[in-house]
């Protein structure tokens, strides 16, 4: 699961992921996203871009 | 004092102080990020949780949710007058949800309804086949310095207004070419900087360097500066920059009342 915030400035970053994935999904390039939601600190954009989600991975297991 | 307002959104704001000490516009910057109440979720009563997340990691995600209340209505627990809870101190939700389902903010229930969750889209926990999750969360009124969770102002920060000036150029454009930021145009009497242009200007003195003749001046204005405030969903940036004031204004009347008692 995406942080809800930004572990360095605590921007709130969870509510900006599903827009973000569903447009990476479509094709996009992920900078002009992050622009257009504007996620401009390098700190938030980390966050988004390094997200790996796990929960499909794990959930097997439970 | 001056303000010069540049942006008011929602969530961002910029705008220019000026003929102010650098102290006050520290202590307004300070104030936004560590001084604001808010309202955030501190407790949790788990009466399900078959989730992939275990309850601390659950506890956590709830806990950095922003919140929207009037906080004037609302005190603190530890300066409430009650025993243990009551609702100007305490605000229950309650959220509860089988799967297969993606829980967000948005599911929350409230026991008051001018009381919720900033942002309904806010993932919590991605319940699969028969999963179940069925929790009260309490929340309490705080201050940002002492949980991010209470954190209203986000990155707020300011810079000295900058100042750039031009003598003699011999309109030879290398500081055109050196400015990172692409601000110095060539006007009829040598480079030069629009005045919206130079709030753009980091001060890096690329321009000063590059510059043969030393025909540039980098320097600043330290009674004047440039804020940026970005909140969290709580409040709109206007009634951060408000509350702030607020809490800096409740903070000099604490000493004013100390030392008329004294």
């Amino acid at each position: 699961m995406i942080p809800v915030r930004c572990f360095s400035c605590g921007g709130v970053i969870a509510n900006k992921w599903e827009e973000f994935k569903r447009r990476v999904y479509e094709g996009e390039s992920s900078d002009t996203i992050l622009d257009d939601l504007r996620v401009t600190r390098y700190c938030c954009r980390r966050m988004m871009l390094s997200h790996v989600e796990l929960v499909d991975t794990i959930a097997p297991y439970y | 004092m001056k303000i010069e307002v540049l942006e008011m959104s929602d969530r961002f704001a910029k705008f220019v102080l000026s003929d102010a000490s650098i102290a006050f516009a520290n202590g307004l910057r300070r104030a936004m990020l560590a001084e604001v109440p808010t309202l955030a979720i501190t407790e949790v009563n788990l009466y399900n949780n078959t989730s992939v997340l275990y309850d601390e990691q659950l506890g956590l995600r709830l806990s950095l949710i922003p919140i929207k209340a009037n906080t004037d209505e609302l005190v603190p627990k530890e300066e409430c007058m009650c025993d243990d809870n009551c609702p100007a101190c305490e605000v229950s939700m309650t959220l509860s949800a089988e799967g297969p389902k993606m829980v967000y903010s948005g599911d929350f229930v409230s026991s008051d309804p001018e009381i919720f969750p900033s942002d309904e889209n806010i993932p919590i926990v991605e319940l699969k086949d028969g999963q179940q999750l069925f929790l009260e969360a309490l929340a309490h009124v705080g201050h940002g310095k002492n949980h991010s969770r209470w954190q209203a102002g986000i990155a707020c920060g300011y810079k000295t207004y900058p100042v750039v000036t031009f003598h003699n150029c011999d309109k030879c454009r290398s500081c055109i070419e050196a400015c990172p930021k692409d601000i110095i145009q060539m006007g009829p009497s040598g480079a030069e900087i629009q005045d919206n242009d130079m709030l753009e200007c980091t001060l890096c003195r690329s321009c000063a360097d590059v510059c043969g003749i030393n025909a540039i001046t980098v320097d600043q204005d330290e009674r004047a500066f440039i804020f940026n405030v970005e909140s969290d969903g709580s409040y709109s940036a206007e009634e951060l920059i408000q509350q702030a004031s607020k809490a800096l204004k409740k903070k000099s009347d604490g000493m004013l009342e100390v030392l008329e008692h004294f």
